[in-house]
């Protein structure tokens, strides 16, 4: 008997990234969803935390027309705010993004259904078809929004397609339960095994994390990704000690290290919100990661760099 | 190689002979020589009073009994158009009078230079004397109306290309040659003649053209002659025993080819390319497409018991360097748009049999092979890519794409070969098509395509459709309304439509014109028998001899224009930022920039700069505004075929891409530019938006189907630019899409460059909205990839998918430039360090060192696909 699936669920999506090649086998459309729990330093993609549409300013692409001061009704822009934007009066309305005539504004998040994202994802149907590729849910952290998430995932599957999650694994139970059974390939980050770390990296425990991947593992074939931050986990006695963890798990063959990078560091600025990654710490190069990989290699795992 | 990769599998090193080759052509300072045109003219001289046919064969046969036999060191294939390597004659009967002006700067300008001597500057004046008012070029303008020449003046569209040359872009019939030699030609020309019915008036011309051919294909084989006797005789005095055995196989091959058929493979390809030579000898045409290789050779190859493998390579390595050795000069104008010397020739692999079997061989991976070793910009390698094509031999494909060349592109037989039944040939016929010049499907052998007829510019109609026919100032289109007389898109969209049908009909007047030019002036004796149906028939293919006759012009701009109505709808109708007056107002002031003409706009001399709007009146003295007019000036000359263009002096005080805003400037045509600018485009894969350019391809592609040729075949529209966006956008004025004057148009079928930020296959989803079937001369779509996208085996994989998945949507053909952005920008820094590094331009390749600036930056900047 077939699923039922409810098409119009709504969730609040941020980007449907298509033509991307490291996020899964083939060629794939990724699908951000908003919100996640954590918080980490080194977060690529800070648009992607809070779970309502997060308003993003580019000063250099403004030519200072005032459009969006006499358009917001929320009071959101003000010249004589020194800072030109109250962030936190912006309800996502979207209006001074149309007003905007230099596309200095954007509107990160809006809310779709499961039917209007699957209609963008067939876009790109004959291209899974052909590199045997699929879609890729990640956010922010899909568990967040995961009865959508379930309703998106059911209906790629009703499709023939692949489906594959990026997660930082942390949700609750019921979450877990509902999202994994519709995962064909699930990419698990992992920071540290040090709890300490971990809480103040990501702003969470890494308890909860520990408790549901026991179960993903159960559920769908699962890979370890670790984003690899100079300072905080990029030893070769952290790589040993993901791996006896990785080693714990169900069916984990091959672990991914992702080099620390610095892409996402202007979206804070767009933000209004400071980067946290002190500055000095320069974004990694495959070949710093070379002694890492071979200790993933050495401890029985396939190795992948950048995923 | 990773550990674990199977796909991808290297290429192997060449041989230090075809490494020498290589380095003689790359390293050639291509020269003018006059031999050609001082033949020719005496040839001419000596034989008025005759028949066009009669009095070509007369002049084929001068060239051949008479013109140089060149060998060159190392070689293995022998036939050379010119002495000097890489060097080009002129084809002074079509047009001469652009070559004269340009003689002191054409050995300094900046698209494919040539070293002219002062010797042969005073023989080629002498010569020009004779051909004053008697050149095809000229009887071809005289044929024309006023109106049609009107429009060509204005920029709408040109038919130059064969009013300066042979025609060319067909695909020879080589097999017949290969089978039955030259004198196969003379028995069947014979057979032929003798069974002509002298009381039927129509055998009189029949007996001119197949004597024709008797003369020309004597005089053919007797210069096969004297390549056997110059071989035997460098043979003689050879002293390195290799290269004195080397030298007496040659000749041995040249006693039986290709007088008669070929008995092995070298043989065979001795054949195929004095086929190709003196086809170059007698029409200076280009496009002269090879066509099918691995089919055409593949009998020669398997019937070789004695070759070895690395030895057919090397032939064939050898072969490819030989067409680099031919080289053709071009006007100023003509060499920009063409930029790279290159001959278009489109040399194919892959495909399938009549029958719909794939045909894919040793030969078609011995291609690519030669391709990786020698990565000339000539010839081009084509691929058909059918649903039943390897996938092993696709990623080959894309693993010889990835060396960076541009090479090979690739064609989707499952759109072409419908588009071609559609046209009215047969499926079984269709299945054995070839492309040829850039882009263009061509039955080969059988078909006289007139491929590449016209340019015409869809920018042009958006132009002339906002001021209600003017263009530069002239009424030259119907009266259809002013821009702010229209209430809404529609109406709009039917005055483009009627600008669209007044402007076809002058290009296909323009077209048949030329076409009756070459009919009644140059009909090619050599030619006639590489195009089946021509001796059957009993007349030139110029004269419709053809079993298939079509014409091909093609358009590039329709994307500006239908990003142009997209955003008139968007801004002005939907979100009603500013009305249709204000829009106009800033495009006829280019939008405050610098760099008129807002061509079309009011009123050209007056208001082009330095109207009384316009802000730059202020910030600019009236020296430039003069100088400007007089470029613009010499352009409008050009186009009319009776001047040339110096692009250097264009160049130097012409371009706007980058110039200042003035500060004088109106807020408000700032506002109306960014709001323009931020206007999404064709190529997200947004079909609201994509219509508009799916409506402006349409719009041209079903105008041209009407029409039939001089030749009694149909005019069938293709869609690619050459390089002509970057010169044509010169004749352009700002556009409603944002598009200041003067900029680059886009690229093909390509979304405007920058505007596809949606991924590679958002854009490719774009370009398949096309009816690409309907522009049955052909599409373009270039796509530009970083090499570390194609990394890998996922990489080809990837890339394997990428190519299906558009072919799975009916797009028609792709080509790809695999050069980082930080390797192009450093070659145009320092060209010494990267003169060998080939890209592709559209519908073709060219070192990238040799091409003009602008069209360099226009490649930097074409979207880069990151991975």
């Amino acid at each position: 008997m077939a699923v039922p699936i409810d098409y119009k669920a709504e969730g609040i999506v941020f980007d449907l990234q298509r033509f991307s090649l490291n996020d899964g086998p083939g060629i794939r459309t990724i699908v951000f969803v908003k919100g996640c729990p954590l918080s980490c330093l080194w977060c690529s993609n800070p648009e992607s935390q809070q779970r309502k549409p997060t308003l993003m300013y580019d000063a250099e692409s403004c030519i200072g027309c005032k459009s969006c001061v006499r358009t917001c009704q929320h009071g959101v822009f003000s010249v004589e705010n020194p800072n030109f934007i109250d962030y936190g009066k912006c309800t996502g309305c979207g209006d001074c993004v149309a007003a905007c005539p230099a596309g200095a504004l954007t509107i990160k998040g809006k809310t779709m259904t499961v039917e209007s994202v699957i209609r963008e994802l067939k876009k790109d149907v004959i291209t899974y078809r052909e590199s045997n590729g699929g879609i890729t849910l990640s956010g922010g952290e899909p568990l967040v929004q995961w009865e959508f998430s379930t309703e998106l995932l059911k209906a790629c599957k009703a499709q023939g397609w692949h489906t594959a999650i990026e997660t930082t694994g942390y949700g609750s139970e019921e979450a877990v339960e509902s999202v994994f059974p519709y995962v064909d390939q699930v990419l698990f980050d992992c920071k540290t095994t040090n709890d300490k770390v971990h809480k103040a990296c990501t702003g969470v425990s890494g308890e909860k994390i520990r408790r549901n991947a026991k179960r993903i593992t159960e559920l769908a074939h699962t890979i370890i990704r670790v984003p690899t931050i100079p300072g905080i986990n990029n030893t070769e006695e952290d790589f040993e000690s993901i791996c006896r963890y990785a080693g714990s798990l169900k069916g984990i063959k091959e672990i991914h290290i992702l080099p620390y990078h610095i892409l996402g560091a202007n979206k804070y600025k767009l933000m209004g919100v400071d980067y946290r990654m002190p500055a000095e710490i320069e974004p990694l190069e495959n070949e710093d990661v070379l002694p890492l990989q071979k200790v993933v290699e050495k401890n029985g795992f396939r190795c992948v760099i950048g995923g | 190689m990773a550990i674990g990769e199977t796909i991808g599998k290297g290429f192997m090193e060449p041989t230090d002979r075809v490494k020498r080759l290589k380095k003689v052509i790359v390293e050639a300072m291509p020269v003018i020589e006059t031999e050609r045109a001082k033949l020719v003219t005496e040839a001419y001289k000596e034989n008025e009073g005759i028949s066009a046919i009669m009095r070509r064969a007369k002049v084929i046969e001068k060239l051949l009994n008479n013109m140089h036999v060149t060998i060159r060191d190392d070689e293995l294939i022998v036939g050379s158009a010119a002495q000097h390597p890489r060097s080009s004659e002129v084809g002074i009967e079509f047009s001469f009078d652009w070559l004269e002006p340009e003689f002191d700067t054409i050995g300094t300008r900046a698209n494919d230079p040539f070293y002219i001597s002062e010797e042969s500057k005073k023989e080629l004046r002498e010569l020009a004397k004779y051909w004053e008012g008697k050149t095809l070029s000229e009887y071809a303008m005289s044929l024309m109306t006023p109106e049609c020449q009107a429009c060509q003046d204005h920029a709408v569209f040109n038919v130059d290309n064969y009013k300066l040359a042979g025609v060319g872009h067909y695909v020879p019939m080589y097999e017949k040659i290969l089978e039955k030699g030259f004198s196969g030609v003379i028995e069947e020309v014979n057979e032929a003649k003798a069974k002509l019915d002298y009381t039927n008036s129509e055998s009189i011309a029949k007996k001119q053209f197949y004597d024709a051919i008797l003369i020309t294909y004597t005089a053919a084989i007797n210069l096969a002659h004297r390549y056997r006797a110059k071989a035997a005789e460098m043979a003689k005095v050879e002293a390195n025993p290799q290269r004195k055995s080397e030298l007496e196989q040659i000749a041995k091959n040249l006693q039986r080819v290709p007088e008669f058929g070929a008995t092995n493979f070298w043989e065979a390809i001795q054949s195929y390319w004095f086929v190709n030579f003196i086809i170059h000898v007698e029409s200076n045409g280009h496009s002269v497409s090879p066509g099918p290789f691995d089919r055409q050779l593949y009998p020669y190859y398997a019937m070789d018991k004695t070759i070895t493998r690395e030895f057919a390579q090397e032939l064939i390595d050898c072969l490819m360097i030989k067409f680099s050795d031919c080289n053709k000069v071009r006007d100023e104008i003509s060499a920009a748009a063409f930029a790279g010397y290159t001959l278009f020739e489109l040399l194919t692999i892959g495909g399938t049999d009549e029958y719909g079997n794939d045909l894919t061989n040793d030969l078609s991976y011995m291609v690519l092979e030669a391709h990786a070793h020698t990565k000339m910009p000539s010839p081009s390698i084509g691929v058909r890519i059918g649903n039943q094509t390897p996938d092993e031999f696709v990623y080959r494909v894309c693993e010889t794409i990835r060396l960076g060349t541009g090479m090979p592109n690739v064609f989707n037989d499952e759109i072409i070969i419908p588009a071609l039944t559609n046209r009215g040939i047969p499926l079984k016929v269709a299945r054995t098509y070839s492309p040829s010049g850039c882009v263009e499907p061509d039955i080969h052998g059988r078909e006289f395509g007139w491929h590449d007829a016209a340019s015409f510019n869809s920018a042009q109609i958006m132009q002339a459709t906002m001021n209600n026919g003017r263009l530069f100032g002239d009424q030259v289109g119907p009266q259809t309304g002013e821009l702010t007389d229209f209430n809404n898109i529609e109406e709009i969209k039917e005055a483009y439509q009627k600008q669209m049908a007044y402007f076809v009909s002058k290009m296909i007047e323009a077209d048949c014109c030329v076409e009756k030019a070459h009919a009644d002036l140059c009909p090619l004796p050599f030619e006639a028998p590489l195009i089946d149906g021509c001796i059957q028939q009993g007349k030139s293919a110029e004269e419709g001899g053809a079993w298939y006759n079509f014409s091909g012009p093609q358009t590039y701009g329709f994307v500006d224009s239908g990003d142009s109505l997209y955003c008139i709808q968007k801004n002005v109708f939907e979100d009603k930022k500013f009305t249709l007056a204000e829009l106009k107002e800033a495009i006829d002031n280019n939008f405050g920039y610098t760099g008129g003409p807002e061509g079309g706009s009011q009123e050209i001399s007056i208001n082009w700069k330095y109207g009384p709007n316009s802000c730059t009146a202020t910030g600019v003295g009236t020296n430039e505004s003069e100088l400007e007019a007089r470029i613009y000036e010499k352009v409008k000359a050009m186009l009319a075929g009776s001047g040339s263009l110096n692009l250097e002096e264009l160049r130097k005080d012409a371009m706007p891409a980058a110039s200042e805003l003035q500060s004088e400037c109106p807020e408000k045509y700032q506002y109306i530019l960014k709001v323009l600018q931020n206007t999404e485009g064709y190529g997200n894969d947004i079909d609201e938006i994509d219509q508009y350019s799916v409506f402006t391809a349409g719009a041209y592609t079903y105008e041209v189907e009407k029409y039939k040729n001089y030749r009694g075949g149909q005019f069938q529209a293709g869609i690619y630019p050459v390089s002509a966006n970057v010169l044509y956008g010169k004749d352009v004025g700002a556009l409603p899409d944002g598009r200041l004057a003067r900029t680059p148009l886009a690229d093909g079928v390509s979304p405007r460059a920058g505007l596809d930020t949606h991924g590679p296959t958002a854009a490719a989803n774009s370009v398949s909205k096309l009816d690409h079937a309907n522009a049955s001369n052909g599409t373009l779509y270039n796509m530009k990839f970083s090499p570390a996208a194609l990394a890998g085996d996922e990489g080809l994989k990837q890339f394997a998918a990428l190519i299906r998945g558009y072919f799975a949507r009916k797009g028609m053909h792709m080509q790809f430039n695999v050069v980082d952005k930080a390797t192009l920008v450093d070659a145009q820094e320092h060209p010494e360090n990267h003169k060998d590094l080939v890209v592709r331009v559209a519908g073709y390749s060219a070192f990238f060192t040799t091409l003009a600036k602008e069209t360099q930056d226009n490649i930097i900047a074409r979207t880069e696909m990151q991975f």
